[in-house]
């Protein structure tokens, strides 16, 4: 029998017209370093902001030109955990309220990092409870089309 | 007015075309042969049938002027078929011609001009045949626009001036490109799309919003705005001149086809099932309602939970035996409580008065096939996603 493993050579490097991943969004024009420094910037206004209790301009904060694409790996990190400090500390009353007040660009990006959490299970305090709550909040505002915007979007948080 | 219903198979309808005065529809019930049907009082029934794909026929249209009818094929090729009169009983027959696509993947998507001495095939070889009709030799000859496609092409539309043509494809871009062919047309006067207009100009270029394929596009009556509705569930509307680009989200699934009635408003439709309403100028956009109004008004009071309209009754049944051992509370109820039961797959214009389109056409793939008022609009309170699902 042939080599079992065909399916997974990789035909399109020999196909001088393959679709590449960068061609299927707009690469993100910001420096990496720069990213990086505004992921952090971010985490310290969001710190300010949770102090004052106000979760929703916390999260509009986080979620604000959200990193995306390669090279940005410890700026998606910070972001991530930035997120989950807010999530963890909203009542679980006050979520529908909040997410009513975000924009539907915060909705879509809140929506994708709830789905990068729940990708990860056990990855510093993420809580699958917490994460649903939410998922459940932000479908019945934002419906399930939100869902299928972070489906198919290649601008991966 | 109730929108018409016709339950025209068990199959799903993978496209319709009506012919100029609507009484006769094409239609394909997902398989190689399309059908032509008659309307006999409130049925329509089969009165020739199209059999010469090999494969799957992806879309039919019907041109109402010079009474011809293209189709196109996953078989790679296209067919153009004229009423001719059988030379042994007399009847007329609709015979075929093969036109000659060069394409190496499935032909997706085919329209006539507006003039009808054209047609523009979409393709899964990242290419667009641009069909004219050669009297010379007596065939059809295509000339394909290639650049800048990468992916699979899924809809295309022709705008009024015959010489420009939109394009959706699969790499989630939306095109207007210039198809002039020297020998079939003339000079085009400018549009707001450019003034100068060789073959194969871009003539604009837009993504997606949240990269999603293009499934539909459309130029309004006027051609100067472009509307694309894409699998991220959103429909755009493009004014180039502004140049602005107006997005609608919707909180429903992705819509697959549009058409528009007016200068001010689309109807489209899709995979949530039932054809929703946009209205706006060049001030902005929104959705406006559906025209399904039948019976949704007990989905907002059933109140049953589920992921979803579409399956939240069957949904509840099952919700019912797990949480309380209920077996057979409304399982009778499990339809989705739309007109169409299943996606829909197409809109066409069907009727015009006073210069805009007063209703409208649907088939699906629960086989029906479905015409509707397109000012019976209904406002979708509480059946907005959020309401849907709680």
């Amino acid at each position: 029998m042939a080599d079992i493993n065909f399916r997974k050579i990789d035909i399109d490097q020999w196909d001088e017209d393959a679709l590449h991943e960068s061609e299927l969004y707009e690469v993100d024009p910001r420096d990496p370093q720069q990213v990086l420094e505004e992921a952090k910037a971010r985490q310290v206004a969001v710190r300010s902001s949770l102090a004052r209790s106000d979760i929703s301009g916390a999260l509009t904060t986080a979620l604000e030109s959200a990193p995306y694409g390669p090279n940005v790996e410890e700026a998606k990190t910070i972001t991530l955990q930035t997120l989950l400090t807010i999530l963890n500390s909203t009542k679980s009353t006050e979520i529908s309220g909040v997410v009513k007040t975000l924009s539907p660009d915060t909705q879509d990006v809140l929506m994708k990092y709830l789905y990068k959490g729940m990708a990860m299970p056990g990855w510093g305090d993420i809580s699958g409870s917490v994460l649903l709550g939410w998922h459940e909040k932000l479908t019945e505002v934002a419906g399930v089309g939100c869902i299928v915007r972070t489906m198919t979007d290649r601008r991966i948080v | 007015m109730a929108p018409e219903v016709y339950a025209l198979s068990q199959n799903p309808i993978t496209c319709h075309a009506f012919n100029a005065d609507r009484s006769q529809v094409a239609v394909s019930f997902n398989n190689n042969d399309a059908q032509i049907l008659e309307r006999r009082g409130s049925e329509w029934a089969t009165t020739e049938t199209l059999a010469e794909h090999d494969k799957l026929i992806t879309s039919i249209d019907w041109a109402p002027n010079s009474n011809r009818i293209v189709t196109a094929s996953q078989d790679r090729n296209a067919y153009v078929w004229e009423q001719k009169q059988d030379p042994e009983t007399g009847k007329l027959v609709w015979k075929p011609t093969l036109v000659l696509l060069r394409i190496n993947r499935a032909a997706t998507y085919v329209r006539w001009s507006p003039k009808e001495d054209k047609f523009a095939v979409a393709s899964g070889a990242r290419a667009i045949a641009i069909c004219s009709f050669d009297a010379e030799n007596n065939w059809w000859v295509a000339k394909q626009l290639k650049k800048p496609i990468r992916a699979t092409v899924l809809s295309i539309d022709w705008h009024p001036n015959n010489v420009l043509l939109a394009a959706g494809s699969a790499d989630r871009k939306a095109r207007v490109f210039s198809a002039y062919i020297k020998e079939v047309d003339e000079r085009p006067s400018p549009t707001v799309w450019g003034s100068k207009l060789p073959f194969n100009t871009v003539c604009g270029e837009y993504n997606s919003p949240s990269g999603g394929w293009v499934h539909a596009v459309g130029f309004s009556p006027s051609g100067d705005v472009l509307a694309f509705a894409s699998h991220d569930s959103t429909i755009s509307i493009v004014y180039p001149g502004g140049p602005s680009i107006y997005t609608v989200r919707l909180p429903s699934l992705p819509l697959v086809s549009l058409a528009w009635t007016s200068e001010y408003s689309v109807v489209a439709a899709g995979h949530d099932c039932r054809p929703l309403v946009f209205s706006g100028s060049d001030q902005g956009w929104q959705e406006s309602g559906t025209l399904d109004d039948a019976s949704s008004s007990k989905a907002a009071s059933s109140g049953f939970g589920g992921p979803g309209r579409l399956k939240s009754n069957a949904f509840a049944t099952f919700q019912n035996a797990d949480s309380r051992g209920q077996s057979s509370g409304n399982v009778a109820d499990t339809k989705p409580n739309t007109v169409h039961q299943n996606t829909i797959t197409s809109v066409r214009p069907y009727d015009a008065a006073n210069g805009e389109v007063s209703r409208v056409s649907t088939s699906g793939v629960d086989g029906n096939l479905v015409i509707w008022d397109a000012n019976a609009i209904s406002a979708l309170t509480g059946r907005l996603g959020g309401a849907q699902l709680r």
